[in-house]
């Protein structure tokens, strides 16, 4: 069992669906990203597991415990606001002291506990400050304090190293990843930032329009997306249309698939995509196309190739100075360099197609 | 390079002692208000300081005798132990219906902050609209309510069988308190419903998520964070109760008066101005005095807000 569950919940706004029937389950001491666009409701997720909304349906399970009915203050899951909500009128170590004060800790072990956590957020001069007193980062690091200092068993994340420089983002990220192995915190962040998904995660639940569209390891979804949107969100792929008929994706490359006959999208990572020079006679097959634009980013090189889709298509080859590159102009083949990473999915009405 | 370089420099003060005054000046903050303090130099300063000098000079038959400065009457008032008495009753009852009124004004201007749409018109219709009559028809309202046996209070009660017979309620310092804290309420509720309506509802969502109960949460987040609005509230009902002379006048009877009620009778019915004039005197450095107090107390408990950006 896992230690914390949703299951299949559901919340509107009025007439605005926010969520629709997430599933997503957590494993004891291990860190679950939820990754998606603004606005898909990855707060409103969080704000119900928290307590602060009741959901239309579905269930909210701590530890075998259905805890959707239980008061936010008696819920033991520790909130990191994404615009911090620190107490104004308290100081930083007070804004800490908090929740300890609240369950009537002994003055002693408040303070002692308030001094660690405020040195682990590299805070430990700002104590007598106020919020206001703070820059925007050093108030997101009060409020990762004031949140971990109570040790809760699950803590929810809403962006929490947003408005960190990338240097203390890092080592925020590998504190954070320490601390909560050490104390066996089960936790979910949210985060706009892919990368910090794949290194700080166990799991990940790419969300789209208040529905989890994916969620699993970092490398199965993106060795394995499941629908192009994810694919899309987690690196970049090109998503190129066509058809399935008798078990094979009908293009030059006729990679098999268990996809059933009938519209479908190829979805293959840049960097599985290999750009040779046209030559007549060619006989491997691929997709001639004109290169329209070149960036070379030193260890690599990025083409859009235009093959008369509607998108152009991306490719990212090693780069070496003795080794020619196609330019804008040149005619060329993209061919796939590995069939098996390529993905074949089903085409959805509606389904993102970029 | 020591570690000690790499402090930060400790906080700063939140209140720089010195210069502090200029500082708005300074900023061009002030400037703004220069109308309005002129106007107020003008309409308001000038004639209040006359009044109040008439209090230090001798008149005879309405002139000035020039150059007749004198302390005299000022100093029979303060040892009259009756002026004492008077400014102790203006003050008890001043204290007492403001604090009546923080305790009936915080709950609503509360209660405002969860109404939506039209509830929350209709209720901030109900707050205003005493404001919108005059207080001397609302005083005369509470002496047919309050008043003697077909007072509607006491016909009400004895008609419910709560009392045989009826309460003396108007011609003591009740009808007084109820009077004053009625129709000053709205002076309370107004600055509280800004600041509570306005409130971060996220700081009492954060004191919850960090365990706290509703209670403990309202005690110890809402509360504080409208420090300054209780506290303005406080200083402009105490201010207009402690100088209030109409309802003290209406309410407590002919027999009843306070600082206030003689600066009236002293200027208005027995015409001596000098004596009017000194009481007024006491009336309004008192009222300052304590409305300073107040104003400070607040600030002193809001240090926080200081720091605002
Ligand atoms: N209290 C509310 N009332 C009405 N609509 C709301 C409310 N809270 C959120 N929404 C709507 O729900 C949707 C999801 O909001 P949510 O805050 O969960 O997005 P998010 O994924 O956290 O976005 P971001 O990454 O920008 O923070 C948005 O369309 C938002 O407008
Ligand atoms: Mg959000």
């Amino acid at each position: 069992m896992s230690h914390l569950v949703i299951d299949n919940v559901s919340k509107s706004f009025g007439e605005l669906p926010v969520l629709r029937g997430c599933s997503l389950s957590v494993e004891k001491g291990s860190v679950l990203t939820l990754l998606g666009p603004s606005g898909c409701g990855k707060t409103t997720l969080l704000r119900t597991i928290a307590g602060f909304i009741t959901p239309d349906a579905g269930r909210i399970v701590v530890q075998g415990n259905d805890i959707s009915d239980m008061p936010p203050n008696r819920r033991e899951v520790g909130y990191v606001f994404q615009n911090y909500a620190l107490f104004p009128h308290l100081t930083i170590a007070a804004n800490v002291a908090y929740g300890l004060k609240v369950r009537r800790t002994s003055r002693a072990e408040v303070a002692r506990r308030v001094e660690d956590a405020l040195r682990l957020v590299d805070l430990s001069t700002f104590a007598d400050r106020y919020p206001a007193q703070l820059s925007g980062g050093q108030q997101q690091r009060v409020a990762i304090a004031r949140s971990l200092v109570l040790e809760p068993s699950v803590l929810l994340l809403d962006e929490p190293f947003n408005a960190l420089d990338a240097r203390l983002r890092l080592t925020m990220q590998i504190e954070l990843r320490k601390l909560i192995q050490r104390v066996g915190i089960t936790s979910i962040f949210v985060t706009h930032d892919q990368m910090e998904a794949m290194t700080l995660s166990d799991t990940v639940a790419v969300m789209h329009k208040g529905v989890v569209e994916q969620f699993g390891s970092p490398l199965d979804i993106y060795d394995r997306p499941r629908t192009a949107y994810v694919a899309n969100f987690i690196g970049r792929a090109n998503v190129i249309p066509g058809e399935v008929a008798n078990g094979h994706f009908d293009d030059p490359a006729r990679i098999a698939t268990q996809a059933p006959a009938g519209p479908a999208v190829l979805v293959v990572r840049p960097e599985n995509v290999t750009v040779e020079p046209a030559t007549a006679g060619d006989a491997a097959p691929g997709w001639p196309g004109t290169v329209t634009f070149t960036t070379a980013l030193g260890p690599t090189v990025e083409y859009e190739i235009d093959c008369g889709w509607p998108e152009p298509l991306r490719a990212i080859a090693p780069r070496s100075p003795g080794r020619p590159q196609a330019g804008p102009g040149d005619r060329v083949v993209a061919r796939i360099a590995d069939p098996a990473a390529a993905v074949v999915l089903r085409r959805q009405d509606g389904a993102h197609v970029h | 390079m020591s570690t000690e370089a790499l402090r930060p420099p400790p906080s700063r003060p939140l209140s720089p002692r010195r210069g502090a005054w200029m500082r708005p000046l300074v900023g061009g903050g002030l400037w703004p208000a220069v109308p309005a303090v002129a106007y107020l130099l003008v309409f308001m300063v000038l004639p209040i300081g006359t009044l109040l000098l008439f209090g230090f000079v001798t008149i005879e038959r309405g002139r000035i005798v020039g150059d007749s400065f004198t302390l005299e009457p000022m100093l029979r008032a303060l040892s009259d132990p009756l002026v004492w008495r008077l400014m102790w009753r203006s003050f008890w009852v001043a204290a007492a219906s403001t604090v009546l009124c923080l305790l009936l004004a915080y709950p609503v201007a509360f209660a405002y902050g969860s109404l939506r749409g039209v509830w929350r018109t209709l209720l901030l219709v109900a707050i205003v609209s005493p404001l919108l009559t005059s207080a001397l028809v609302r005083t005369y309202a509470w002496l047919v309510i309050l008043g003697g046996r077909r007072g509607i209070l006491n016909q009400s009660l004895i008609w419910l069988g709560v009392i045989d017979e009826p309460l003396r309620i108007l011609n003591t310092d009740w009808a007084v308190l109820i009077g004053m804290t009625q129709i000053h309420l709205p002076f309370m509720i107004l600055p509280l419903l800004a600041v509570l309506s306005e409130r971060d509802r996220r700081l009492e969502e954060a004191s919850l998520n960090l365990g706290a109960s509703r209670t403990a949460t309202f005690f110890k987040v809402i509360v504080p964070m409208s420090i300054p609005a209780i506290f303005a509230g406080l200083a402009l009902v105490f201010a207009v109760s402690y100088t209030n002379f109409i309802i003290p006048q209406l309410l407590g009877g002919g027999n009843y008066s306070t600082l206030a009620v003689q600066v009236y009778e002293q200027t208005i019915v027995v015409l001596d101005w000098t004596r009017g004039a000194v009481l007024a005197t006491l009336l309004l450095s008192t009222c300052f005095l304590f409305v300073l107090a107040i104003v400070s107390l607040g600030s002193r408990l809001s240090r926080w807000n200081e720091v605002r950006r």
